[in-house]
């Protein structure tokens, strides 16, 4: 009997994660039918895509057992950058692309210093995280800055094509598209060889080190394409978006879906599953009107409790 | 050795910037902006004693924010609903702040949870915690209510010590913030624990090998702990301070302080790969930073200049201390070239 | 009959589908050396673990002067007397001499302090007593490495140990301090102390043990009186009848030195400031050309600039007769060079990769179409290496962190094999492998120098240098000191040239 409990945690470790949320899911359902409407699931998954869009570039970089704290900092910048652009009658597509190098840009430069010069990730993009903020805010002032007359690029944020949010639609196509790169490009092998064992993988011939400044910027263009997003939802950009704590959902959300941060196995489909998780937990809680309090208790809770069970597993 | 001479180097650097800004910086070199270095960076050096602690263990402590919002709510309950006597506050406060530390270690030491990960959780958790028992919600008429109690508000008390030891008529020298000596007491209890005790080395040893610190038959578990409880310990320290100095307590106390407390820490020179530095180096780099804001604050450069700024300084640290441990590498690796020759 | 100082029975330990010891049997009297020998892997670390309580058994007791113990805790086996000293280093580097001798038992004071004038007192009496001379207060990453090894030695004498286990002490000692720590060692027996020697250097074992214990495959397999063995019954215990005969066999059949003559691999008056210098030799296609020597020899590390892992600061390189000075494994890849490592864990496979992912790990580039995997062809490669290598069991998908050490070892080589090297470097290829994977990767190094691959061994196991080489290279401190014909040396004499005597 003693023996029986561990064997059941073992086996039921690895689908700790979805066996929760099909336990959140039921509750809320139970206790506010509305919960299991069309409207908020696409709801729930409209508010997460910001949030996801940046947990789908980071966990390549968490894979290999780094971090990027930045992601917050840059989300504001690239909106910035891009309502700049466009204010100054710019096309929409070279705006977005002014928005998208700003992460581009600064996922190269943490790429570079963490595997060139050898420098810790934490620390590293701690001090981009300061930096760019900064630079966001020289660029943008600490004022809102209205996105007028664009309808195309509010569009991304705010409309809709075949019944789903364009912002849906742009979350499940960057997804698919690096569950592509995850399964079935060197790329995606060679995430996961550098996660495993850097050295080996270095004396099996590969790259590691431009390898790894190529995720960092995976990742910077993840949250500036985030930016871009959240910029064009809200109709305004801001250098203060992305505030302090955007990193840590981010961070969570991976970390939840199996990666862990000290590199190894991780999936970017799991990502999704923990991204969700704690959408799915945000509003339902919000629906039930759990005080903000509980929600911040309840959450810390649960990614403790969920990662200590898949602790166990090993 | 090598820790002893990086501190040096950090401290000739400090003085180097603090002289730079004496010179170049109007109204630096003035008694008032002593007081306001001072008193407003004791807090942040003192949290980054107590991160020194699970860094040393190679880990970190994210949590120290909320801990330092929570042990601050806690006296506004105490005080402003509960009106308790001074001194049970105190010991309350440092209490619940030095158990909210002993839970990150015990997760991190029982659940075999990621420091990172352990403290990101708590982060939340106590920050959700402080909402819950926050005075302001509960009795929203206390929230412009000033805290007035002396054992607490006596904390922010300056002493005239260039009057008291008669130097005032030749130097005009700041009043000195009780925070200060506050922080200079933790100080020297810390380097005394680190430095010359038993708890102290074994810290050092679990930090640096922790496989040679378990075969010594050294509790690692124990050390660990303690290691967060100290960091809650200290957080829970600077919130009294900055409590005294508010005369209240807010929800959002202490947000971003994580930040201010890790980057002084490794600045001064507490190595991430754990084992290595004092809790000297911390506060150094705490004034460092606390000097650098201020006198570009008195230069006229912009609030967002200076982020930058910080940026780079935290980027510098890690890089020199980066410098130091290639050079160690070398070193070692030439005194095995000279046994091959031998 | 007096009780034994430590003594095991029954003892095992299993990691996950590996048995790295077996019903092992194993006792200390006081006053005893006893000897531990048997080839890499053959489970005297796991032992020696277990014995610290660094880990605990699966199943098997622990007992001593009598009184069974709490298994797997270090500091119960210390209080009981039981000191170790590692193979690898266990000092805090950047801690001074005399905190890492009395790690975590330093002498306190008032407030818990440390009293260090006592501490050092204390360490300085105890190096007087063993006739070791250390500055207490230096810093032990700044000491040279045969002084650190003192240190770790003091650190067991610092305990009072009762029983002392000493794991390869010799590694990096000069001559000089073998004989000194064997004298150190006669010393602790004289005060009935109990050691136990593990060491690979048979001349080792037969100047400073009694009793001999010899393990092989997980198992204690032999039980032996110094006195009544001699050296060549002890090496077929320790590997095997069949492998000694199947080496004796080796010997008598054709070793083909040079190969078919054409030079592969040029090495010329190689150097890096520190590491080793001078190294020059041709590697010939068609030929196995084995580099032994002690440890710390710095064959690994000539091994790995040749690769371009580490880069050269004089000398050249020449593949085919082409100058090359690789910046990367990949360029040296690229010229047709594969390499084994030596610790399969750390520098060869991705443990928890799959066997696929490991044996496709070199080779991407060619189970690809454009710009993405061809799973078709990857299965393919992956079934064919399995088949080639008759690696155990089959399945493809399996992580590589689930199969034997022999397994292993031959995805490893698979995975390099893949590659179609011209040159294919080895370093210490069967540590850790059991007897029967070991034969077959001989045999399939012999295939591949058949087929014309140059291959360069570095080995330190004598019997695999005689079984597979067609040269042999001796390297001392960081240089090549002779290269011999593998017919044209006698074993004794192979061991004098090891050991420096050239």
């Amino acid at each position: 009997m003693t023996a029986l409990v561990p064997t059941l945690g073992r086996r039921l470790a690895p689908h700790a994660l979805p066996l929760a949320m099909f336990a959140i899911v039921v509750a809320f359902a139970i206790s506010e039918p509305a919960f299991l409407k069309p409207d908020n699931l696409i709801g729930i998954v409209r508010q997460v895509a910001i949030t996801g869009i940046m947990a789908v570039g980071m966990t390549f970089v968490i894979m290999t057992g780094g971090i990027d704290l930045s992601v917050g900092p840059v989300l504001a910048l690239s909106g910035v950058i891009a309502w700049f652009s466009l204010d100054a009658g710019a096309p929409l597509l070279v705006g977005i692309a002014a928005g998208l190098s700003v992460g581009l840009v600064v996922g190269v430069l943490n790429g570079l210093i963490i595997a060139r010069i050898e420098l810790p990730p934490i620390i590293v993009t701690l001090a981009m995280l300061s930096m760019v903020r900064g630079a966001a805010l020289i660029i943008g002032g600490p004022d809102l800055h209205q996105i007028r007359g664009q309808e195309a690029y509010a569009a991304i944020g705010s409309g809709n094509f075949l019944g789903l949010p364009i912002s849906v639609h742009l979350f499940a196509l960057v997804t698919l598209l690096m569950i592509f790169v995850q399964k079935a490009t060197p790329l995606g092998l060679l995430v996961a060889a550098i996660g495993e064992n850097e050295r080996a993988a270095r004396l099996s011939g590969h790259r590691t080190r431009l390898t790894k400044t190529a995720l960092y910027a995976i990742c910077g263009v993840g949250a500036a394409i985030a930016g871009i997003v959240q910029s064009s939802q809200v109709h305004t950009a801001s250098a203060t978006y992305g505030e302090f704590g955007t990193e840590l959902d981010v961070i969570a959300s991976v970390v939840l879906g199996g990666t862990s941060l000290m590199g190894g196995n991780g999936s970017i489909a799991r990502t999704i599953l923990g991204v969700m998780f704690l959408g799915i937990m945000n509003n339902g809680m919000n629906i039930l009107n759990v005080p903000i309090d509980i929600q911040l208790i309840a959450k810390g809770a649960i990614i403790a409790l969920s990662l200590a069970l898949s602790e166990a597993k090993g | 050795m090598t820790a002893r001479s990086a501190t040096f180097a950090l401290l000739a650097f400090f003085a180097a910037t603090f002289a730079f800004f004496c010179v170049a910086a109007p109204r630096f070199a003035t008694a008032s902006n002593m007081e306001n270095l001072m008193s407003g960076f004791s807090f942040v050096a003192i949290l980054a004693i107590g991160q020194s602690f699970p860094i040393l263990l190679r880990g970190i402590d994210l949590s120290v924010g909320a801990i330092v919002a929570l042990a601050g709510m806690i006296v506004f309950d105490l005080e402003l609903i509960f009106h308790l006597p001074g001194p049970v506050i105190l010991v309350a406060a440092l209490a619940a702040a030095t158990l909210a530390g002993a839970l990150n270690g015990w997760m991190v030491v029982r659940l075999k949870l990621q420091p990172f990960i352990a403290t990101l959780a708590t982060l939340a958790a106590y920050r959700g915690l402080v909402y819950s028992i926050s005075g302001r919600q509960l009795v929203p008429g206390l929230s412009t209510t000033p805290i007035r109690n002396p054992w607490i508000t006596g904390l922010e008390t300056y002493f005239d010590l260039g009057t008291t030891l008669g130097l005032s008529d030749w130097v005009t020298l700041p009043w000195f913030p009780l925070g200060f000596f506050v922080m200079l007491a933790v100080l020297a209890a810390f380097h005394f624990l680190l430095g010359s005790t038993r708890f102290g080395r074994s810290l050092y040893t679990v930090g640096g090998n922790p496989e040679a610190a378990r075969l010594a038959g050294i509790d690692t578990g124990r050390v660990t702990l303690a290691a967060y409880a100290m960091s809650g310990f200290c957080a829970g320290l600077a919130a009294l301070l900055l409590v005294a100095r508010l005369t209240t307590a807010t929800e959002a106390l202490g947000t971003g302080m994580e930040m201010s407390a890790i980057a002084a820490a490794v600045i001064g020179g507490v190595s991430l790969a754990g084992g290595i530095g004092s809790v000297i180096g911390p506060v150094i780099g705490a004034f460092l930073l606390g000097t650098i804001l201020i006198g570009l604050t008195l230069l006229g450069i912009s609030q967002y200049v200076q982020q930058i700024l910080t940026g780079a300084i935290l980027l510098a640290a890690v890089g020199y201390d980066r410098i130091l441990v290639v050079r160690r590498r070398r070193r070692l690796e030439a005194n095995l070239a000279e046994e091959t020759r031998a | 009959m007096t009780t034994p100082l430590i003594e095991g029975r029954g003892l095992g330990r299993i990691y996950g589908t590996l048995t790295a010891l077996a019903d092992a049997d194993f006792r200390v009297m006081p006053g005893e050396v006893r000897g531990l020998v048997g080839s890499n892997g053959a489970g005297k670390s796991t032992l020696i673990k277990i014995l610290t309580g660094a880990v605990a058994p699966t199943s098997g007791t622990v007992s001593v002067m009598g009184e069974e113990v709490r298994l797997g805790d270090p500091s119960e086996m210390i209080r009981r007397g039981v000191a170790c000293i590692y193979q690898h280093s266990n000092l805090a580097p950047a801690m001074s001499v005399m905190d890492n001798v009395y790690l975590g038992r330093q002498p306190t004071g008032r407030f818990g302090r440390v009293n260090r004038t006592r501490l050092e007192a204390d360490t300085r009496a105890l190096m007087a007593r063993h006739g070791m001379e250390i500055d207490p207060l230096a810093t032990v990453g700044n000491l040279p490495t045969v002084k650190q090894k003192e240190v770790e030695i003091l650190k067991a004498l610092a305990l009072d140990a009762r029983v002392l286990l000493m794991d390869e002490p010799t590694g990096w000692l000069s001559a000089a301090d073998v004989t000194r720590l064997h004298r150190t060692i006669r010393t602790l027996k004289a005060s009935g102390v109990g050691i136990v020697y593990i060491s690979h250097m048979l001349d080792e074992i037969f100047a400073v043990c009694d009793t001999l214990t010899v393990m092989r495959d997980g198992r204690v397999i032999a039980e032996r009186d110094i006195a009544e063995t001699t050296r060549p019954k002890l090496v077929e215990l320790m590997v095997g009848e069949k492998l000694a005969r199947d080496s004796a066999a080796a010997a008598h059949e054709a070793r083909r030195p040079r190969g078919t003559g054409e030079v592969r691999l040029a090495v010329d008056g190689l150097g890096k400031t520190g590491v080793f210098r001078d190294v020059s030799f041709d590697l010939h296609a068609g030929e196995i050309l084995c580099v032994t020597g002690l440890i710390g020899s710095k064959r690994t590390e000539l091994m790995r600039v040749i690769f371009g892992a580490d880069r050269a600061d004089a000398g050249s390189v020449e593949v085919d007769g082409r100058a090359v000075a690789f910046r990367s494994p990949g360029e040296a890849m690229a010229a047709g060079i594969g390499f084994v490592p030596e610790d399969r864990h750390r520098d060869g496979l991705m443990l928890g990769l799959s066997m696929t992912d490991n044996l496709i790990m070199s080779t991407i580039p060619r189970v690809c179409r454009s710009v993405f995997l061809d799973r078709t062809k990857v299965a393919a490669t992956a079934k064919r290496l399995v088949s080639d290598l008759a690696i155990q069991p089959p399945d493809t998908d399996k992580a590589a962190r689930l199969f034997s050490g022999g397994n292993q070892q031959k995805i490893l080589v698979g995975k390099w094999l893949n590659l179609g090297p011209k040159i294919l470097i080895l370093d210490e290829p069967t540590v850790g492998v059991d007897v029967g994977a070991k034969a077959e990767i001989y045999a399939i190094l012999r295939a591949q120098r058949d087929a014309g691959a140059a291959i360069l061994v570095v080995s330190s196991d004598l019997e695999e240098v005689v079984t597979v080489a067609d040269r042999i290279a001796v390297m001392v401190s960081g240089r090549m000191v002779a290269i011999h014909d593998a017919d044209a040396i006698d074993r004794t004499r192979l061991i004098e040239e090891i050991g420096g005597a050239a």
